[in-house]
Formats: C-alpha cells, structure tokens, sequence
C-alpha cells in the first residue's frame, strides 16, 4: 500500500516534524510511503530521514515567495487556522493539485488546515486521515466551526491523547469517523538506561512561559536546600532564557540550577540524570517525559491537561503533582531525592511502563487503523454504528451552536474594530 | 525546539563515543550506506590558532565491529595536548548503492578536504598521510555518553592532570576539548554577595604547603598582581577564599579590567601559580551556563566568570565610562 503523509514544513524543527517522521519510516518498513511538504525553504531536512521516504515539496521558499499566487490569502486552507498566514493561493493551488493526482492508497494530514485540504479535495477512493497534534479545546471557536464542517469528510481523526479524542467525540458530531488517540511514538533509546545513582534531576523543552521553569525552579530551591549535593539542569533555549537565568541568581542557586542550551538528540543528556522532572501548565502529549522514561528515569510532572496523566501511573513510574503547585512539585521530588531505593524502582518501572509509546506497538495501532479504514471505504461504507450516538448528538450540536455564536461574535467585534482603524 | 528524538538512519557520516574515567574514548562511526569506508583510519588533529599551520594530529586505526559500524579507541595514552581536536576520518570513499534513489544523494559526502602534500602536519606522527589523494572528512556527532564526568570532582587526580570531554562544535561537528596542567585548582563553589566572592577548591596534581597564595593577577597589566591567603584544609587539597570587591574596585579608574585567578601551592620562588578554573566535569563551554551576578560596588560592577577555557576570573566594569 502507499501512504502519503502531508506535513507543514518537513525542513523545519519541531515536535509534529519528528513524531512524522517516526511514523513514516517505521511504516515504510513494510509500505510505499512519501512525505509531501508543503514548504520548503532549504536544501535539506534538519532532521534526518531514511531515504526509504521520499520527500516531495510543493511550494519552494527560496524560489516562489514573490510569486504573485503566494502573496494573496489562502481560501481553501481555513483562516481560522494558526498557519493560516503561512498559506496563500498557491498553497492552495498545488494542494489542491497534488491530492487529486495522488496515487496513494491513504493520505494522512498531520495539521488542521491541512486535514480540511485533505477532507474537501481527496478523491474517492484515497483513504483521508487526519492527525491532531495539538487539541481542541485551546483551538479558538472559529477553527473548531471550520474543522466541525469538514472533518465529516474525513475518514479517520487521530489525536494524541486519549482526553483529546474523548472531546472530539463529545463535542464534534463525526458521524462516520473513527476518532482514536494515536500517541507519539519514541524510538528505541540506544544507550544503557540511568542508573538512578546521579545526583541530577533534568528537564527539557523550548524555554516558554507554558513549561513554567520558573515554578521548577522554586520548587527546587526546596530540595537544594535540603540535599545541596543535587543539580537541577534545564535543557533548551528560548524567550525565557533571562527571566528564569534572574530567578536562579535570585535564589542563589548559581550552583544548582543550570540553563544547558539545546541539546540534540536529547538521549546523551537524560541518562546522566536520575529523575526527569517537567512542570508545564499544558502538554498536547509530552515527548520529553516519554523520553526521559524510555531511558530509565522516573518522571515528576504536573497533571496539566492532556499527556501527563497518560503517561505516568503516581507513584508507580513517576509522580503526577496538582499544576502551578511549587510545594507539591518540590515535595514529589524531594520523595525520589531522599529514597534510593524507591528512585531505582521507579526508573525501571518507568523504562517498562514506557515501551508502549516504542515506535513498533504504535506503528502497529497506526497500521491496524488504516486497514480497517481502507477495509470500509472499499467496502464503500465509512460508517460504525455508534451506541451512544443519539445522546452525542445533542451534546455535540450545544457545543456547535457555543462554538458558531462565539466565532460570530468575535467575528462582528472584528469588523467593529477594523471599523474604527 | 531541543527534545527532538530523531531519525536513527541518515545520510551523513556520524559517530557516537563514550568515554570512561581514565579519559578512554571509544567511537563508533556509522557510515552511510551509500560509502564504503572498508580501509579508513580516524584522525584527530589540535586545530591551529588562525592563519597557522596544522601540526599535531593523532591517527587510530578504524576496526569493523558486529553492528556493521566502525570502532576506534582513544587511549589515555599519549595525552592530548591542552586544546580543541577536530576529528576526522581519512578514507577513500567508493560511491556504491544506486544513484538517483533519493534527491539529495549527492550531499551524503559533505566537506571533503584534500591533505595537501608538503603540509607541515606530513611528519613521522602523521602516519604516512602525505599519500597522494589521501582525503579526510568531518565527523557529526552522534550520541556523546559522558555520564561518567558528571560526578568528576569526586576523584583526585595525579599530576599531570589530563581531561578530556568530547563535544558537539558550534558549526555542528564532532570534536574533543582536552586540558593538559602540571596541576589544577578545580573550583567547587562560588558564592557570591552584594560586595564579595568565596570560593571553595581542590588542588588536583599537587599539594598546599604552608605560605600558599592566591593571585589575582591583571590581565594586560604588566605583572600586576594581588595576592590573598587561602583557608587551606589539613588534606592540603581543599581549599577556600574570599575575594572582597572593594578592594578590586578601590583604583579602578575607567573601562573593564580582568583578573585571572590562580594559586601558587608553595612560597617557593619560581614555583609556577595553578590556575583556578572548573575542568572536571561533562560541560565542554560553561562561560553560558555557569553564571553568576554581578555586584556593584563603588563606582563599578563586578562580576566572576567562566573564559572560553573554563577558568575563574573576575571582571570589573567601571560604571560610567
């Protein structure tokens, strides 16, 4: 079978770029598989990819930003969407162009934009599967009214979570699609795992305000101050990087607390840990606290929504802390800091509990699921009867009418605004 | 973004390393599978100040293992000279596999530079690279296991005290700081406040004898140095002292001066001092990642840092220029 992916930017750096190429590669293993770029603004990928994908770019930065189709607006990719300034008719244009000559058997789109590419102008027969990496409930109402209209037409959805695809199905009516949480996947770490004996706790990810290092931080002044021999080190660069290098020096922890810089692969710098430690407001799923586990360390992470609470078991792999709480972090790690023995367990129970998110038991999910939505729609049926459909029905057409009263209203305070320039 | 795991397989030549207490450095190069690099030996060379030629280089033989990658070992001995070592790997690349498989076969090879004959660097310790059309490619690095520096300050080392730490350069390439001291003072803990700075070391390769000194000698300024006495423990190895910023700021004048920080373990005249720096860990660079306040003190701020070798010094700004 062939399957195309349809990616943003796969020259870029971030986290839906590498969980695709994950994806692709491990179904390229036993399937034609291509990654169709919409942009492209280098040479090559900056991350690497087995050139058993092919990698096929639409629009070409370095040539086609002045086009005169690139500079007007997008219609087809909805203005609703984050990316929507990114897109333009020529965008839309070669989109529309590529997916109906495709010869792929299923197409997965790995953005809402481009899941409604996807929906309007598949043709028939191609299987339609769109991926959400981020979820709805931060999606603004007027996204979610563009995205209730076409997700219809899709053949599958896929979220990252499990709580994300519970709110697609309470609160999108998908009649006919299967909505099912379809997690990152982590390849095989290949060094040895920790051996929980180091002294250092680490965390990582862009240094932004929604990682909420500076809460991490506070809350590890707390064990500095009662284990001095430990070491605090944040992986990653980015806006926060003054604020928080303030607050370090605030709280003379000069010589506890260390902003790393950017490290790829992350691999190298989790194993010289014993506990992996993430703080965040909100995670969409939360790669570094599977990373940190896949390579043996026990996780203390706030219980923000979505990825966290999917991800540890409290007190059996790691420590799920109530969100912004800097006592009940500082004490979740102080409890690992303090017992040895209950560290080590934790880690290994952590690499265990975390082979689940391996890039083979997820593949196979992926697999499973684009068989049976090529079965059905051969079958020239798309639709599962649903039990609890009558009853989703009237739950998801209240959420409808909030979503499409809130577009209109911050639609006409646009236009008053834009009355008043 | 910095957590990316990414693609295990791709198309440039990397090599991951792990290196052990003794400062042993095992590589492991996985060459692409578009180049066969049967007979390729690993070079690491001491780069050269700007505009000088190569001279040190050092060339461990390339040995096929199980996994289908290449191993070398670096072996605590000889020891590198103090400095930044490139690695390198010298090879007569065959194209093989199908061109045309993918669009950006052709970059596979990336920066091949030819030893030209007549380098300097063609002396007996080369190895015989003078041969014509010998090439020699930049390694990537691949996964650097350093866990065992983490915890280096924990072992004292003889003298002389030797430390390498292989690391990832700015242009992204694989390469190998090293540091090679008759003796070290490894700094342990600064704690800094409002109008002083306390450091904790330990002497490694050498002894504190009584009438020890630390010097605080002005970078640029013809020999002028200030001494204080350390708070020496009975091992005569731990070590501490207080630098009080009044009097580095008392005379000052304008613009921004450095002092190096260093200690002579013996009143002995022409017993060279030690410097004062942080070797003994995982971080190859810590000028950005170990830092602490700066302080203002009577017309000017002051404030301890790393230098781009890793050593303690102490840099005082006039406030108004």
């Amino acid at each position: 079978m062939k399957i195309s992916f349809l990616l943003h930017n796969a020259y870029g750096i971030g986290g839906t770029i590498s969980t695709t190429f994950n994806l692709a590669q491990a179904l390229a293993e036993r399937h034609e598989v291509e990654i169709v770029s919409v942009l492209r603004h280098r040479a090559r990928p900056n991350l690497a990819l087995d050139p058993k994908v092919a990698l096929r770019p639409l629009v070409d930065l370095r040539h086609e930003k002045e086009h005169p189709l690139h500079l007007r607006p997008a219609r087809v990719f909805p203005a609703a969407e984050y990316r929507h300034h990114q897109y333009s008719e020529l965008t839309d244009q070669r989109i529309g162009e590529c997916l109906a000559a495709t010869d792929a058997d299923v197409v997965i789109g790995t953005r809402p934009g481009l899941n409604v590419h996807l929906a309007l102008q598949a043709p028939e027969h191609v299987v339609r599967i769109g991926q959400e990496h981020l979820s709805l409930d931060n999606h603004p109402p007027r996204l979610r009214a563009a995205l209730r209209r076409a997700y219809r037409r899709l053949d599958a959805l896929t979220t990252v979570t499990q709580a994300d695809a519970t709110a697609y199905r309470r609160r999108m009516r998908l009649p006919g699609v299967r909505v099912e949480a379809l997690p990152n996947s982590v390849p095989d770490p290949v060094l040895p795992a920790a051996d929980g004996t180091a002294k250092v706790v680490v965390a990582a990810g862009r240094l932004g305000p929604v990682k909420r290092y500076d809460l991490l931080i506070e809350a590890f002044a707390l064990v500095a101050a009662e284990h001095p021999d430990w070491r605090l080190r944040i992986y990653g660069k980015g806006d926060e990087h003054a604020r928080l290098q303030e607050i370090i020096q605030r709280l003379g922890l000069c010589e506890h607390v260390f902003l790393m810089g950017a490290a790829a692969p992350m691999e190298a710098e989790w194993v010289k840990g014993s506990i992996g430690v993430a703080a965040s407001d909100f995670e969409a799923f939360g790669m570094t606290i599977v990373e940190a586990m896949r390579c043996g360390l026990p996780v203390v992470s706030t219980d923000c929504p979505y990825g966290p609470g999917e991800i540890i078991e409290d007190g059996v792999d790691g420590r799920l802390v109530p969100v912004g709480d800097r006592d009940a972090l500082g004490a979740a790690l102080l409890d690992l800091v303090r017992d040895d023995e209950r560290r080590r367990r934790m880690g290994r129970t952590a690499m265990e509990n975390a082979r689940r998110f391996a890039p083979v038991p997820v593949v196979e999910r992926a697999e499973r699921l684009i068989d049976e939505a090529l079965t059905l729609r051969r079958a020239g049926r798309r639709v599962a009867p649903d039990p609890g459909r009558i009853r989703n029905l009237l739950v998801s057409q209240a959420f409808a009418a909030r979503d499409t009263a809130h577009a209109a209203a911050s639609q006409a305070l646009h236009t008053v605004r834009r009355g008043r320039r | 973004m910095t957590t990316e795991t990414g693609a295990s397989r791709d198309t440039r030549l990397r090599a991951d390393c792990t290196i052990d207490p003794d400062g042993r450095i095992a590589f492991a190069l996985r060459p692409p599978a578009a180049v066969d690099f049967r007979s390729s030996r690993m070079l690491l060379r001491l780069r050269p100040k700007k505009g000088q030629p190569e001279k040190v280089v050092h060339v461990l033989d390339l040995e096929p293992a199980d996994d289908g990658s290449l191993r070398a070992v670096l072996e605590p001995q000889p020891q590198l000279a103090e400095g930044r070592w490139d690695v390198y790997v010298l090879a007569e690349p065959r194209e093989s596999g199908d061109p045309g498989d993918s669009t950006d076969s052709g970059d596979s090879i990336e920066s091949i530079e030819s030893i030209e004959s007549g380098d300097p660097g063609d002396s007996g310790d080369t190895g015989g690279l003078g041969d014509p059309g010998a090439r020699r490619q930049r390694i990537r690095p691949g996964l650097r296991d350093l866990r065992v520096l983490v915890d280096g300050q924990s072992r004292d080392r003889p003298s002389p005290v030797a430390v390498r730490v292989p690391y990832a350069t700015k242009d992204g390439y694989l390469a190998v700081r090293a540091w090679l001291r008759t003796a070290h003072a490894e700094v342990e803990g600064v704690e800094v406040t409002d109008r002083s700075m306390t450091v904790r070391a330990r002497l490694h390769g050498a002894t504190l004898a009584d009438g020890a000194t630390v010097r605080l000698r002005l970078r640029g300024g013809d020999g002028v140095v200030r001494t204080l006495e350390p708070r020496a423990a009975s091992d005569g190895r731990a070590f501490s002292f207080t630098v009080d910023y009044g009097e580095l700021a008392a005379g000052h004048g304008t613009g921004s001066r450095v002092w190096d920080l260093s200690v002579q373990p013996r009143p002995a005249a022409g017993a060279p001092p030690v410097r004062i720096g942080r070797l003994l860990d995982d971080v190859a660079d810590r000028k950005e990642i170990f830092v602490y306040p700066q302080a203002a003190v009577g017309g000017v701020t002051v404030r301890p840092y790393y230098t781009v070798d890793n050593d303690l010094s102490v840099e005082v700004t006039a406030v108004r220029p």
